[in-house]
């Protein structure tokens, strides 16, 4: 091969792997760009009156007085909304009969939107759901009520070659010539009088229970969840995990046992989540009885099986790390190995056994899989510490899964859904964050 | 610093003969702010022996590494001064390294051969830039491992994984790796240092052998070793080239002090 | 000392040793456990049911009557997705590697560390999420021209090289005068075949109609990004053990970058490359999931079998999606089946691990008996 040939392999070969690199770092951004951006939604967003109102009423928070005299100005702009829809009502019936049925079941429609929009009408006696009592808390989602009701979908199936396309057709048209047209200028108009949208920043969102699943209010017993299951695993798994390590790194002499216990560590590393969980069912939950159906228990007990290996090794490589003259300096004092190991060892090697933990720590509390059988639950109230021991909770990663796939109404919470992957998200970083500043601590005392 | 004269009869005679050879202008070596080799002004002659010498951290390896620019693979390095092979600037813009490398071979410190048969390290290089026959290649391999005293030792197993040698033939077989791409140049960093005394005899019977046939520069730390193999010795103390001369004259006459010193123990 | 202290102390040390030891064994008696706990509850459905079933039979419909357990659909719908992870991972991972042991300058390499650790540290059902919620609609609305534009980045560039190279080939025996003129010619027309090709696929796969966005590419794609983090990391700790004196050897032979890592630094540091590469697999075909939101989960073999855009279904989705209706049958076939897949997962992945751990430990062995 001529040296300009291989110069072009080599060339491309620069190129090809940078490009790698580069597509890593990108595949990354667009992962986290849209989880921080929406996410970030369930924070900071245009509240409603009804927020206001809601927040007083089932939260007892604002000021009472400020609530009332935003409700009754908020009431009188939408005063118009519904005289102009009893007039419609009379005048429904002066109607050609051949309009009638299709006008009748717009203005259902028309009716349910502003239900789901601005709340009840006034008069009515209030609903069951917490969702039926109040509007659109978010302005965000007033907008797309907003549309639901100013326009209708209908789906053209004209090109039979192709799928369906969506059509949205203004209602106002079909609403023409009566005493209903002008409420559709009228809400386009004057929404911002009806509900008053500003700025808040919810950061109870993390410390308030969710009502009416996770249509209202925050997201504080799954992160409660999380932090029992993650904190309980950490209980089970540390000391088994750091007193295997002292074993392997200090007393194991060379030979098949070790070997044996070594393949056992790698091997449990790689078994698959689910089958943690499944195992978790068949034999803490099944054949132990630690509790009576799920409970945070079974699931901590199944965490830790998950992460042990993972401590095991981090804390092995901590102790190998330890300079062997502190060991020999303490034998030499006449401490037996295992008081050396108690005083001297892992005092010596905290820093790099605490960077293994907390980096499990961040596996335990992003894992769905093992906690599906053995802990979650998709609604539930905060736990209390005893009941952890005999009650299921909910938990963000198996939350996140429910509400994003099983949820009834996924498209309506979807800020919710975003809010809680980022609260997982920016959890896990955080201990990785805390780990790496751990690590870095480290290695700048060693340089001395 | 002192500038020291080069006496080096010889040298007019081989560079008429058309022979490539190197030598240093001035030449200076960077690793960011350290300096590690200054001002160097060094003519080495063709088809002989050069030896370096000096304590360690006197900048000898990395005036060595310097020639095939085997340092490029360290961030922050910089040069200034010329460093001529072939009357073309080792440092200069338009120099092809892979081309560079091709015609100045190395052996290093730790013998390092690559995990492959016998065979395949010494056809490695050759087949980077040559497409031969099985049998050419053959013809190859053999002139090389018999160059380097090898051959009688491996020619029946040259399928044999090459780190199944032992160290001395490891290192003789990196020497023939070398030779197998005909270099003109070849360059020894500290080539027995990883040895013992009989694998470190053999290597310097063979430095010997391979004299007038190639221009050898070898840095060592080991002054008989430089009296042993080498034609001409230069003496490098922090950077700095202190005394340079035939090797007979250096040993038994030094110019410099610090020459002195240094070869009877004084300091090192 | 008197002796009776001394004889309490020896015991108290080995008593502390023997704890130390149980302890340690915990990781021993969780791989038994798990084992046996998984079989145990699998083998019932193998007495009732039998190898053939699960094994042959693509018909699962487990809430049937009479219920049928064809579980080859899942298997096949296991195997495509974790293909398709690997087709996405192992080139971009192992060229990652690459630009981190030996490309990359340090400060640039210590910038890029961090992205694999948060790549690694994500959790997968964040991952999931992002298939299902952000990526399936995507791929649903602009399907094909997504899958258009990462056909000509990925085919261009290697085409191109591809011509280059044959056309130096090709034209290496011509007469050195008109050997650049023939290069040059026969170059340009490589490119035109292969622009005419690029774009006729280009259309192609434009026009395609992506029925639903959740499917296997679309969890291939996610998957291969998950196993990324795994195979960059421990392929490049064992490109640098390869070490820099083989690769100064390689170089001082006038070898270019490219020849010293494909023909000097990859045979010796392959073993580890393989194991990267396995424990890649392993975590693509563990994952449950992302699979379990953005598969579609239709147990079903695509027709035909490569087609990546039909939904599919996984061992790991199974599982985890049909165990909250059998739990309220507890004993029944329908709970059985469930473990004997998760055995079948287990079988896998103690083979693949055990493979790993062998391939490293006689890379070990070889390289550490030649010193």
């Amino acid at each position: 091969m001529d040296l300009r040939t291989r110069k072009l392999f080599d060339r491309s070969l620069t190129g090809v792997s940078v490009m790698a690199v580069a597509l890593m770092a990108l595949a990354l951004a667009i992962l986290l760009a849209p989880i921080v951006a929406r996410g970030l939604g369930a924070f900071f967003f245009r509240a409603t009156s009804e927020f206001r109102r809601f927040n007083l009423e089932q939260f007892d928070r604002g000021d009472p007085r400020a609530v009332a005299a935003e409700t009754r100005a908020v009431a009188a702009a939408r005063r118009p909304v519904y005289d102009m829809l009893a007039a419609f009502e009379d005048e429904l019936a002066e109607l050609d009969t051949s309009r009638r049925p299709a006008l009748r079941k717009q203005l259902r429609e028309v009716k349910e939107g502003l239900v789901e929009l601005l709340g009840p009408p006034p008069g009515e006696i209030a609903a069951v759901m917490l969702r039926q009592q109040y509007g659109q808390t978010r302005w965000d989602r007033a907008r797309g009520k907003l549309a639901g009701i100013l326009f209708a979908v209908k789906w053209d199936y004209s090109d039979p070659s192709r799928m369906g396309r969506k059509v949205l057709v203004p209602r106002r048209s079909a609403f023409a010539g009566t005493r209903l047209e002008p409420l559709f200028p009228y809400l386009e108009r004057n929404l911002k009088a009806m509900l008053r949208p500003r700025p808040v920043f919810y950061w109870r969102f993390l410390a308030d229970r969710s009502l009416d699943s996770h249509f209202f209010g925050g997201i504080w017993p799954e992160i409660l969840g999380t932090v029992y299951l993650t904190l309980g695993a950490m209980l089970l798994a540390i000391p088994f995990g750091v007193i295997a390590a002292v074993y392997l790194s200090e007393f194991a002499a060379a030979g098949r046992v070790v070997s044996l216990l070594r393949v056992c560590i790698s091997t449990l590393a790689g078994v698959p989540s689910i089958v943690f969980g499944l195992f978790g069912l068949a034999f803490f939950i099944n054949t132990l009885h630690l509790s009576r159906s799920k409970s945070v228990l079974a699931g901590s007990a199944t965490l830790a099986l998950l992460i042990l290996p993972t401590i095991i090794r981090a804390s092995e490589e901590a102790l190998k790390a330890v300079p062997r003259s502190y060991k020999e300096a303490a034998l030499s004092l006449g401490a037996s190995p295992l008081r050396m190991v108690l005083t001297v060892l892992l005092p010596a090697a905290l820093p790099g056994i605490l960077t293994g933990i907390i980096i499990s720590m961040g596996r335990a509390a992003g894992e769905t899989a093992p906690i599906i059988f053995t802990a979650a639950v998709s609604v539930g109230q905060p736990l209390k510490l005893w009941e952890t021991l005999s009650q299921p909770t909910p938990a963000l990663p198996w939350n996140i899964y429910n509400l994003a796939t099983e949820h009834q109404a996924v498209d309506e919470i979807r800020h919710v859904q975003f809010g809680m992957v980022l609260t997982l998200v920016l959890l896990v970083l955080l201990l990785n964050l805390a780990a790496i500043l751990i690590r870095a601590r480290i290695s700048k005392k060693m340089r001395g | 610093m002192t500038q020291i004269p080069i006496a080096n009869p010889s040298l007019e005679a081989t560079a008429a003969a058309g022979a490539a050879h190197v030598n240093c202008q001035e030449f200076s070596f960077y690793y960011g702010d350290n300096q590690a080799v200054t001002d160097v002004t060094l003519d080495f002659p063709s088809f002989q022996v050069t030896a370096i010498i000096g304590p360690s951290g006197c900048g000898k390896s990395t005036l060595l590494r310097s020639i095939n620019r085997m340092n490029d693979l360290i961030p922050g390095r910089r040069t200034t001064g010329r460093l001529v092979f072939d009357g073309q600037d080792v440092y200069g813009p338009r120099l092809d390294v892979v081309a560079l490398r091709r015609r100045i071979g190395m052996v290093f410190q730790k013998p390092n051969p690559f995990p492959k048969s016998i065979f395949n390290n010494i056809a490695y290089g050759r087949r980077l830039y040559d497409s031969l026959e099985r049998r050419e290649l053959q013809a190859v391999v053999e002139t090389s491992l018999q160059r380097a005293g090898l051959w009688e030792e491996v020619k029946d197993r040259l399928d044999d994984n090459a780190l199944s040698l032992s160290g001395g033939q490891q290192q003789r077989l990196c020497i023939a790796r070398a030779l197998a791409v005909d270099p003109e140049v070849l360059l020894m960093d500290e080539p027995t240092s990883a040895l013992d005394p009989r694998a470190t005899a053999r290597v310097e019977d063979l430095i010997a052998e391979l004299r007038g046939r190639y221009t050898i520069i070898i840095v060592t730390h080991n002054m008989q070793q430089a009296a042993r193999v080498s034609d001409h010795t230069a003496f490098l103390y922090e950077g700095n080239l202190v005394e340079y001369g035939p090797t007979a004259r250096m040993f038994t006459q030094p110019r410099e002090k610090r020459t002195e010193d240094y070869m009877t123990g004084r300091f090192g | 000392m008197s002796d009776a202290a001394s004889r309490l102390r020896r015991l108290a040390a080995f008593l502390s040793k023997s704890l130390l030891l149980m302890a340690t064994a915990m990781s021993l008696v969780a791989v038994l456990l798990i084992i046996v706990y998984i079989a145990r509850d699998a083998i019932p459905f193998f007495k009732l049911h039998g190898l053939k079933e699960l094994f042959a039979s693509a018909a699962w419909f487990p809430s049937g009557t009479p219920p049928e357990f064809g579980a080859w659909a899942i298997f096949v719908g296991s195997a495509l997705v974790t293909a398709g992870a690997v087709v996405v991972a192992v080139p971009l991972g192992v060229a990652a590697a690459i630009a981190l042991s030996d490309i990359l300058p340090y400060r640039l390499r210590q910038a890029v560390k961090p992205v694999i650790e948060v790549l690694a540290a994500l959790p997968s059902v964040a991952y999931g999420f992002f298939a299902l919620v952000i990526f399936a609609p995507l791929l649903q609305q602009r399907g094909g021209s997504l899958l258009a534009v990462a056909a000509w980045l990925v085919l261009l560039p290697l085409g191109l090289l591809l011509i280059l190279i044959v056309s130096g080939a090709a034209t290496r025996s011509v007469r050195p005068d008109v050997a650049p003129a023939a290069r040059w010619i026969l170059a340009a027309a490589l490119a035109a075949i292969l622009l005419r090709g690029l774009l006729a696929l280009g259309s192609l796969l434009a026009s395609l109609t992506v029925a639903s966005g959740t499917n296997a590419l679309n969890v291939s794609v996610v998957l291969g990004v998950m196993a990324l983090p795994t195979i960059v990391s421990v392929a490049e700790d064992s490109l640098q053990a390869a070490g820099r004196e083989l690769r100064e050897g390689s170089y001082a032979l006038g070898a270019t970058r490219a020849e010293t890592l494909f023909k000097a630094v990859m045979p010796a540091a392959g073993s580890g490359i393989i194991a990267a590469v396995i424990l890649g697999v392993m975590r693509a075909i563990g994952e449950t999931m992302v699979v379990w939101m953005a598969s579609g989960n239709a147990a079903q073999v695509p027709q035909p079998w490569y087609n990546l855009l039909s939904p599919v279904r996984t061992l790991t989705a199974t599982i985890a999606g049909d165990m909250g209706e059998a739990d309220q049958v507890l004993g029944s076939s329908r709970y059985h089946v469930l473990f004997a897949l998760a055995l079948c997962l287990l079988v896998i992945s103690l083979l693949a691990n055990l493979g790993s751990e062998w391939i490293l430990r006689r890379k070990q062995r070889r390289l550490g008996g030649a010193k």
